[in-house]
């Protein structure tokens, strides 16, 4: 070939290159929450693994947590039309309990646009995972996990995750210890919530720690979860309840 | 095909070469004999005969019990191997096989060399058959069993069962008469050939037991003087409709071709196959793995053709000593491609492959699509990638890796009993609600099929789900009218800061000790998984019943939940279960996890 099409043709080459190549660092999931996303360096990096545990007790939450994450993934400008998978094990829905469409529904993810995946085993588990990190039609892939994934698996998956662009979160039970791959780190812990005026539940409350985080500092945060708008806010620990004894003092409130 | 002795053919090996076995089973109390071999033929004994009559004559004669069910095994594993001649295969009780080789005969050399082919490898197993080939199914099952041209069956001749081979198949052209294919016949009977337009001179000669009569029919035959097909072939036929039963006539009318009969196939016949012979047999996987992509190729050929995909696929693996090993893989959709088809069968024998043992080898392998669907051609943008059929594909592949009922959607339902709200339906069977409102109708092509996924008519509605707007955001939930009544106006109505619903259901609500202040008002602690927690606000209750028709069964489900946090922030959806019995005390229940 002449040297003028050998240069057009790498000329092209790079052409195709740029336009196919996924944006990774700017696909961030910004949480909405300042002091969270500067902490992340713009919101959770959108192509990786990230790691949410909680003890026993506090499972429930770190799931609502997880699942809210995947709703906020689902809204995303160009994941509109991806669908979000489950993968639960036969004994975690024994532990925990299977995932309740109206919940699902009322929490603020699309059920019909959630997939379930319920596997006999951790290692299917492991291998179903793999496989749905490697679909580029998902926006999000959420595995709970009841023993500790070991090194090589997560890094594995971290690895399908990066290069395949896609979202995946892994729900542990238990506590922070064993050495994983994932990018980011959590714990969850249910915090009570604020009550409404009526004294009743309030919203959804998360108490979060972030234990490993590559691109900022690591911390503690309360959120609450706002189920019909679908966003986070924060909540900061410490809110005095209006004195209903003492009608002229100010309400202290922050946050 | 008829294989004349099967019983003591299936047992042969434990007993010398030429020595006379009988079987012997009990009819009415009395021992007979069921089935003799032939060198017990030779000696003299007949089936029917008492067991102590045949004790008698011959005091040292080898007798076995008799055992249908391994019979029956056996035929069906014959039948099995008589797969790869044709696909359609009917089993004739106890001791015979109908196979329709219909434009299967081309492939093997014509119908006699199948014949034959058929009875030698049949006798390389030990087991002597009689094969003919005829038209219609009464003429073949005639000539078979009764034909004189073929070694007769009680003759006292002993010979070894190598020599006495004859094949039994059967041909059924349809009506349009397609012409038999002319071959010498070798000597020694080995297969009897009727071509098609000779069906009455064929059966003339057979004696009237070759029409599958029953014995009360024959004596009333025989005590009239008709012992031959000849005498009542040019008969009228309402004098003897009349006498001997409108069936008698129907038999003839089927072995004559004048009355269709057609083969009940054991397996389904598969809608389109592609199969792959080998001189010498193989045995590795990554051989197998790809000998089905190329069979793929040549079966997305053929449904490509015909614009159609496939729903159920399956894989048939012969082994050299006859075992015959069968892999299913639904999908989803219909799919055509030969490398996602290779891929969801490598996932299959990833899980199954320690059961299909390879033996010596595999000698055939053959792709079926046993159900197809109508697969048009979808127009795909060059820029977007096609996100329904990757998330199909992932679905197929996870359900061929763990079973399709193991990836679900949710589905809901219209009660407000909180176990029963939700069902879930195997991903694979309905439609992806992304295709923009089409309207997937998807029939169940093959009935009595028992396939592990179901082909369900599911039609989106044709709008879709109506977007929240901002200002109404707070007021409906997402999908207006999906989920249970019940939830969605209690949502509505409450413009709950918190969810009404939990997010994790138990199947077996968990009993928990809680004490409550009032009798119907929340728990003011309880202790669950042993760990105690003390309630800091609830809410409820809210009274779920079973409707009230349902009382006369002697259940009654009364449900009072309550939605409540504990001073962690543990959220739970409890409830107190009052039961039918008013002398039981009420119990408290965790039902469900908020998040």
């Amino acid at each position: 070939m002449l040297p003028a099409d050998m240069e057009q043709l790498s000329r092209l080459r790079r052409a195709i290159a740029k336009s196919e190549a996924l944006p990774e660092e700017t696909r961030s999931l910004a949480l909405g929450v300042p002091a969270i996303d500067a902490a992340l360096g713009g919101g959770l990096p959108g192509a990786a693994l990230h790691e949410l545990s909680a003890t026993p007790l506090h499972l429930g939450v770190a799931a609502g947590f997880a699942l809210a994450l995947a709703s906020l993934a689902q809204e995303a400008p160009k994941e509109r039309a991806k669908e979000t998978l489950w993968i639960a094990t036969d004994f975690g829905n024994l532990e925990t309990g299977a995932l309740y469409g109206p919940g699902l529904d009322q929490f603020g993810l699309a059920a019909d646009r959630l997939l379930i995946v319920r596997v006999a085993r951790p290692v299917d588990a492991l291998f179903a995972m793999e496989e749905a990190l490697k679909c580029r039609a998902l926006s999000a892939v959420i595995a709970e996990f009841g023993e500790t994934p070991d090194l090589t698996a997560t890094r594995r998956l971290s690895l399908a995750a990066k290069d395949h662009g896609s979202l995946g979160l892994i729900l542990r039970h238990g506590s922070n210890d064993a050495p994983s791959a994932a990018r980011t780190r959590w714990q969850i812990a249910s915090a009570p919530s604020v009550p409404d005026e009526f004294g009743g539940l309030g919203p959804t409350a998360f108490s979060l720690e972030l234990t490993r985080n590559r691109r900022g500092p690591c911390g503690t945060w309360t959120l609450t979860w706002d189920h019909h708008e679908r966003v986070f806010a924060a909540l900061s620990l410490g809110v005095a309840e209006a004195d209903r004894d003492r009608p002229d003092r100010e309400t202290l409130r922050t946050g | 095909m008829w294989l004349r002795r099967i019983a003591t053919d299936r047992i042969a090996k434990r007993f010398a070469p030429d020595e006379a076995l009988i079987i012997a089973a009990p009819v009415k109390g009395a021992l007979r004999l069921s089935a003799v071999n032939d060198a017990a033929a030779a000696l003299g004994l007949r089936a029917g005969m008492p067991l102590a009559d045949a004790r008698a004559m011959h005091p040292a004669i080898a007798v076995a019990q008799a055992d249908e069910r391994a019979d029956l095994a056996l035929l069906e594993a014959v039948a099995d191997w008589c797969d790869r001649y044709t696909p359609l295969v009917g089993l004739d009780a106890p001791d015979g096989l109908l196979l329709d080789v219909t434009g299967c005969a081309h492939l093997f050399g014509g119908e006699a060399a199948l014949a034959r082919d058929l009875v030698r490898q049949l006798a390389r197993r030990g087991l002597q058959a009689r094969a003919a080939v005829a038209g219609t199914v009464g003429c073949a099952w005639g000539v078979a069993r009764h034909s004189a041209s073929l070694p007769p069956p009680e003759r006292g001749r002993s010979a070894s069962a190598a020599s006495r081979v004859g094949v039994s198949s059967h041909s059924m052209t349809p009506t349009r008469r397609t012409s038999c294919v002319d071959l010498p016949l070798s000597g020694g009977g080995e297969g009897e050939i009727v071509r098609s337009g000779e069906e009455r001179n064929a059966i003339a000669p057979l004696p009237l037991t070759a029409l599958r009569l029953d014995t009360d029919t024959i004596t009333a035959l025989a005590q009239v003087g008709l012992k031959h097909i000849a005498d009542v072939l040019d008969r009228p036929r309402a004098p003897l409709a009349a006498r001997f039963g409108a069936s008698f006539v129907r038999r003839i009318d089927q072995a004559l071709g004048l009355e269709d009969e057609p083969i009940t196939p054991r397996l389904p016949v598969p809608a389109a196959l592609a199969e792959q012979r080998f001189p010498e047999p193989i045995a590795h996987e990554r051989d197998v793995l790809g000998t089905i992509e190329r069979l793929a190729a040549r079966l997305a050929h053929v449904l490509e053709q015909r614009g159609e995909g496939a729903r159920l696929l399956q894989v048939v693996l012969f082994r050299a000593d006859g075992k015959v090993f069968r892999l299913e893989a639904g999908t989803g959709a219909p799919l055509r491609e030969p490398r996602l088809i290779a891929r969801l069968f490598a996932d299959r024998l990833d899980v199954i492959g320690d059961e299909v043992d390879p033996g010596f080898g595999f000698d055939i392998v053959r792709l079926c699509a046993l159900v197809t669907e109508r697969s048009d051609p979808q127009q795909t943008g060059l820029a977007t990638p096609d996100h329904d059929a990757e998330l199909a594909h992932l679905i197929d592949r996870l359900g061929a890796r763990f079973g399709l009922r193991r990836v679900m959607r949710q589905m809901p339902q219209d009660t407000h009993i909180p176990e029963f709200a939700v069902t879930a339906v195997a991903a694979a069977s309905l439609p992806s609600p992304l295709r923009g409102g089409s309207t997937a109708v998807a029939q169940r092509r093959r009935s009595g099929w028992g396939s592990e996924f179901l082909l369900t008519t599911a039609s989106n509605s044709h709008d879709p789900p109506p977007q929240p707007s901002p200002a109404t955001r707070a007021f409906t939930p997402v999908f207006d009218g999906l989920w249970g009544e019940g939830a969605r106006e209690l949502a509505v109505s409450l413009d709950s800061p918190f969810p009404t619903r939990p997010i994790r259901l138990f199947a077996r609500p968990e009993p928990v000790d809680a004490t409550a202040e009032l009798p119907d008002g929340p728990p003011a602690q309880f202790t669950w998984r042993r760990v105690r927690h003390i309630v800091a606000r609830a809410e409820g209750p809210e009274r779920i019943a079973m409707r009230w028709w349902r009382d006369e069964a002697g259940r009654t489900l009364m449900r009072d939940y309550f939605r409540v946090e504990s001073r962690d922030g543990v959220r739970v959806w409890l409830f107190h279960e009052w039961p039918a019995d008013p002398h039981l005390a009420p119990r408290w229940f965790v039902h469900g996890v908020f998040a």
